[in-house]
Formats: C-alpha cells, structure tokens, sequence
C-alpha cells in the first residue's frame, strides 16, 4: 500500500518536475540572485549595508559582510517572488489538470478523490522544499563565490532581530532555517492548492490565494488589529527567522507552526470536501 | 456487465438524464446514441463515477459505481473524446502515470497494451508529437491496462481520418473478438455504429427513447423502392410513400408481388422494384424525428426484452 502511494508520488513529482516551467522558474530565481549580487557592487548600495551597527555589536565589516550574510539577504528579498511563484505551482496542480482533461483521464482509474489529492499535495510539499533549498543553495554558492567565507549577520527589524554568528554558527542557523522557511511557505502552496480544487481556473486559484495573503498582509500591519496579531497567517509565518535570535523561542515557534499546520489542514479537509462532490463532466 | 438503473441528474436545473434504465450484456459491443446533449457523456460519467446521479445507480460486473467506486472501476478502462495526456512527456511515460493510479502494472503488460494499438514505434516520443490518430490510440492503450473487462469509448472516432476511423474499428472489432471485451460506445458516425455495435440505446433529450437491436428500430415492414411512370396512380393502387420520392413501406399483411400486380393491371408501367435495406442512421433519424413529433415519451421501447 505505502510503495504504491510512492509509485503514484513519483509519477506526480514527475509531472511537476518535467515541466520546462519548472526550470523556467528555478534559472528565474538565479537570474535575480545575480541581480542582486550584482546590485551589491555598487559603492552606494554597499555603503548602504549596516556596517557602523556590526562595528557597535563589537564586529567587523568585512568580517561580516560574508558570502552567508548576502545569501540571506537574496533569501528575504527573494521571498515575495518564491511565494508566487508557489501560489502559481500550488493553483496549477489541481485546476491545469482539470482544464487539460488529464484529471478526467485519472479519475477513470481506481484511485479514490482523497488519496488522488493527497498524492498530489505530497508532491506539492516537496516541491515547496525543493524550491526554497534550491534557492537557499544557489544564493549561499553565488555569495560565497562572490564575498568568500565570513560570518553571518541578521538584521530583521520588523521581528526585532539584529544578531552576529560566527561562520561555523552561522551556517548552521542558515540551514537549520530553511526547512522552517519551507515550512512556512507551505501555507501559500496549500491556500493555492486549495483554491484548485474547487471549479475555477488554475490563474484564478492563483491570484485568489495570493489576494487572500496580500489582505492578510495588510491586516496584520494595520494598528486596528494589533489585539489579534497571531491570527494572522502572514505573521505566524515568519516565525522562521525567529531561529537567528542569540536564544531561539521554540515554545514560540511550535506554537506559530501548530496554528499554521491546523488551518493548512483545515484548508485541505476543505479542499478534498469541494473535490471530491464536484461532477466532472467535458 | 453494465447495468444502469433509474438514472436521474439535473444539471443546473435541467434535466440532463430522467429515469434512464439499459443493461450491456458480457462480451457484446453497444452503441449509446443521441444528438449532443442527449445525456451520453453524462452517462459515461455516472458509470466512470465522476459524475455523482441524483437518482438511481449504475453498476459495472454487478458493483454499484456509486458505492465501490475503486472496485467497479478496476474492471472497466475509458477513454474519451478529446483525451487528455501531458504533451511534454512521452507516451510511454504517461502509461506510467495513468497505470499507476490502478496500482502496481506490469511493464510487459503495457508493453503488450502499446503492441496491441501499434504504437511501439512512437511510444518513447513526447505526445505533443502525436497526431490526433495517435493520441486516441495512446487513450486506448491506456485504457487496457490494467487488463478490463470492459471498455467505455465515449466519441472514439471524433476527428479521425477516414484511415483512422478504420483502423479503430477494427481495433474495437479485434478487442472484442480476441479478448472478449465487453465494449460500450458512442459515436455521431451512425455508420460505425452500425458496423460494429449489435444492441444500441437511444437517448433523446435526457431520455431513453430506445434499446435494442438497431434493425428493430424502424419496425419490421418492409421498404422497397419503386420506378413507375405514374405515382398518383401508383398511390391510388397502394403504395404507401414513407420517404419521397420513391420509398413505400408494406403492410403487415401485403405483399409486394400482389402491389405490382395490382399497379400493371392498372396501366401503370413498373419499371424497377428494389427491396430498401435501412440504415441505421435513416432508422435514427426517423425515429427522433417521430419523438420529437409526438413530444411524450412513454416507458423506453425495449426490443429485446
């Protein structure tokens, strides 16, 4: 029973991964690491970079501004575009097959609704990690081949976080953040991957779990709403950085992504719900 | 082998199927006919469990559809009109991918399934290579694995070329004849029909207007077609005109040696007299034609039962 979900796993994940679009995106996100790499050659943009506030935190400049510091620059700055292109993938899954006719062709087999979606939603899972490892990967590889080996310093300052690891230490961190990362972003995937579940068009689950995050966003900035701030996806999601802070708060942390994993849940309960009473007809 | 019951569904309202009722017998090739949105594609649906009836419940191998979904399934294989494969994969790899949601499939036997269509020469090329001939064969490779007993062709003929459609005829004809497949289709191309199926079902506006042997369709008076030099005599003799210009139908109790008969001593020259065959496309279209002039629809005439 198991290797046979893995039989039909690899057959999804060969479906995603096939796709030119696929490669299209990943070569995206290395054309705009170089951007951004590149855009760090500049003396202002460099000038720019925080140093005096490594030099108060008892560092050095050039000591800090390391190949690990860029890559995770690249990664906050590449976020937004890694969440749409998630929603993209995740809006895709479900609804291109159903446009394409390819979901009439399964469902012709005897496979039920459920376990077809949960298929398919494990492939989005590991999907959603290979994409942020991938881009995790290449910004360390281009930073380190652009500002060689150095410690790591974090400043984010909407989480309140300025901290400075040694390398060793650092990359440690910087691993250990991506699977939390992953883990955060996989609400975006699974909101889109709901979405395409229901009778709709895979650019509209797209663009409707995106809205749905962009006025999560919004909310979670807005004063008004300050008293209920960690019902917000958008905010329980960054609990990943939480993991550069000098002591990480893991009760914090496993509070945030048990909130994220109930309504990720939730959403799929919803989503098999709406899949599988749906008639599929030409 | 398939067997649907009472079936009901509405579709926003409209009725898309009421109370539709036909068995499929073990080993036979039946032909589901109507014009579009008669309700073939939905009924296809409720026997492929994608589209959920409203009323009634469709079996396959005496497995209700709608509550062992998986298991009824795993003894039918489907393919469609416009069939649906992922075009930047090769063909081979989409049998794969189909065949693995049926559970683990041989390779030998999808090897054997892309033998039996022809297609072992193209089979590693990305389907978006394919022609539309060869995409429906790849459809029908797929849906003999793994190894049905039935197979459902909704439209298998839809865009062929007339090589095509024939060697897809003959590909249904030799499934059915090697392998004892049960196979239930339905075509526009009422001559393919005709040469293939032996029992049809006529839906009509949601509705089973007909099931049986196409040739008791139009009845059992015989038709002939006459050339004489005087028709308002000819009537006048008898001959009773059921398709102009030239097509008379028999009473059960004429004779058409007593007709002719009857027309020479009259004066009338009978040229040629030359017994109609009916087609099944003619008895089709009749027969919706004379539904739709009655406009009711009692209990489905059923030929053979």
């Amino acid at each position: 029973m198991g290797s046979l979900f893995f039989l039909q796993l690899k057959g999804e994940l060969r479906k995603l991964f096939a796709r030119k679009r696929t490669y299209i995106g990943f070569g995206a996100f290395l054309v705009l690491e170089v951007a951004i790499l590149a855009l760090f050659q500049i003396p202002k943009v460099r000038r720019a970079f925080p140093g005096r506030m490594i030099e108060r935190l008892g560092g050095a400049f050039e000591e800090y501004f390391s190949g690990q510091t860029l890559a995770l620059i690249v990664l906050l700055v590449t976020f937004l575009l890694t969440m749409l292109y998630l929603a993209l993938v995740g809006g895709d899954v479900v609804a291109k097959e159903v446009e394409d006719g390819t979901m009439r062709m399964t469902l012709c087999r005897p496979i039920s609704r459920v376990r077809l979606l949960l298929v398919k939603y494990a492939a989005c899972v590991i999907y959603t990690f290979a994409l942020i490892y991938w881009v995790a990967a290449t910004a360390l590889i281009m930073g380190y081949l652009k500002e060689g080996n150095g410690g790591l310093f974090v400043m984010a300052p909407e989480q309140n976080i300025f901290a400075m690891y040694p390398p060793r230490e650092g990359y440690i961190r910087y691993a250990s953040s991506l699977s939390f990362l992953a883990l955060s972003s996989l609400s975006i995937t699974t909101a889109a991957f709901v979405c395409s579940c229901f009778n709709m068009k895979p650019a509209a689950a797209t663009i409707v779990s995106l809205s749905y995050f962009m006025v999560d966003w919004i909310f979670f900035h807005l004063p008004y709403f300050e008293s209920i701030k960690e019902w917000f996806l958008t905010g329980n999601m960054t609990t990943w950085s939480n993991i550069f802070r000098p002591h990480i708060p893991w009760d914090q942390m496993v509070a945030d992504y048990a909130y994220l994993l109930g309504i990720n849940a939730t959403l799929l309960v919803i989503g098999i719900v709406a899949f599988s009473t749906r008639d599929f007809k030409s | 082998m398939i067997r649907i019951e009472q079936l009901s569904k509405k579709f926003r309202g409209r009725a898309a199927l009421h109370q539709v009722s036909f068995e499929v017998q073990r080993g036979e090739i039946f032909g589901l006919l109507g014009h579009n949105g008669a309700g073939k594609s939905t009924t296809f649906g409720i026997l492929l469990g994608q589209v959920f009836p409203d009323h009634g419940e469709a079996f396959i191998d005496g497995i209700s559809v709608q509550q062992h979904r998986a298991k009824a399934l795993r003894r039918v294989g489907a393919i469609f009109e416009t069939p649906g494969f992922y075009d930047y994969l090769s063909g081979w790899e989409n049998l794969e991918i189909f065949a693995a949601y049926s559970g683990h499939v041989p390779r030998s036997e999808l090897e054997a399934a892309v033998h039996t269509v022809g297609l072992q020469g193209r089979i590693h090329d990305p389907v978006r290579a394919y022609s539309h001939g060869m995409r429906q064969r790849l459809a029908l490779a797929q849906a003999l694995v793994p190894s049905p007993q039935a197979v459902l062709l909704d439209e298998p003929t839809e865009g062929l070329d007339p090589q095509g459609i024939h060697e897809m005829r003959e590909l249904i004809r030799q499934l059915n004849r090697d392998r004892g497949l049960t196979v239930m289709l339905s075509s526009h191309l009422l001559s393919e029909v005709q040469q293939l199926c032996d029992r049809v079902a006529i839906l009509h506006q949601g509705r089973l207007m007909f099931e049986g042997r196409w040739t008791d369709l139009g009845g059992t008076s015989p038709r002939y077609r006459l050339e004489v030099d005087d028709w308002a005599r000819a009537v006048a003799c008898g001959a009773h005109i059921v398709a102009a210009p030239d097509v008379i139908e028999l009473g059960s109790d004429e004779d058409i040696a007593e007709l002719v008969r009857r027309m020479v001593e009259a004066g009338i020259k009978v040229r040629a007299v030359e017994p109609v065959r009916p087609t099944l496309e003619s008895l089709y279209l009749e027969a919706i034609r004379g539904r739709d002039e009655s406009k009711s629809y009692p209990a489905a005439a059923t030929a053979n039962s």
